[in-house]
């Protein structure tokens, strides 16, 4: 299970810069889809590298799916050489992203976000707009169905409102 | 554009909107009316019990070898 109140904290408490997307996004909106993970876009300066690598330190984070034993490297020059990472850590699984399809990098995805308190931090997550955006352009099966829904909940907030 | 003089929609549109056929409004009024911080626990719940069900389907199998 993966336990999104404690890595948003740690993330939060080490203020890393983070946009949370995916089906987390999609929660945080009010989607009643299982997801297992957190996704995030994470800012790509050396600056934040560092603190995202010191943030995480402490929960151990390994490739996902990778075979026991591989070396892995969690480190500024490990980050700094990649740009997307599919992560296992203690506290759960946890996706870093540098850009997604639809929506860039933390800095073009910034003006598209919305602050949400979760687990008694604000984090700032990808507003709904934004996320129909980006699942529409990623364009698989189950994100057409995300879609669906989010289109769905973005009429019933327009109701409301 | 259509026979009816409307846009035509794309192939994303069309299995999009055949989704929106299936989805459960009522599950989404309700989940509105939760504070964020709330529709995260219901998730961490929901994996608790999606985990719980993928084991005993396990152990079923394995019974049943």
């Amino acid at each position: 299970m993966t336990d999104f109140g404690a890595l948003l904290r740690l993330l939060t408490q080490n203020r890393v810069e983070f946009i949370i997307v995916g089906g987390a996004a999609a929660t945080a909106h009010g989607s009643a889809r299982l997801t297992l993970d957190l996704d995030i876009v994470y800012k790509r300066d050396t600056s934040n590298i560092g603190r995202l690598v010191d943030a995480l330190s402490s929960v151990q984070p390994y490739l996902r799916g990778a075979p026991p034993g591989l070396p892995f490297d969690w480190s500024v020059e490990t980050l700094r050489k990649g740009l997307n990472f599919t992560l296992i850590t203690n506290v759960g699984a946890l996706d870093l992203l540098g850009e997604i399809a639809g929506g860039g990098g933390y800095d073009q995805l910034v003006s598209e976000t919305i602050t949400i308190e979760v687990a008694g931090v604000n984090c700032l997550c990808i507003n709904l707009e934004g996320l129909i955006k980006v699942k529409r352009v990623a364009g698989r099966p189950k994100d057409l169905e995300t879609v669906a829904e989010l289109e769905q909940i973005l009429s019933e907030t327009q109701r409301e409102a | 554009m259509n026979r009816n003089n409307e846009p035509s929609k794309s192939g994303a549109d069309a299995v999009i909107d055949a989704y929106k056929k299936d989805i459960d409004v009522t599950l989404i009024r309700e989940n509105l009316r939760l504070t964020v911080d709330q529709r995260f626990q219901q998730l961490m719940k929901l994996q608790e019990f999606a985990e719980e069900l993928r084991q005993a389907g396990r152990k079923a199998s394995r019974t049943s070898d």
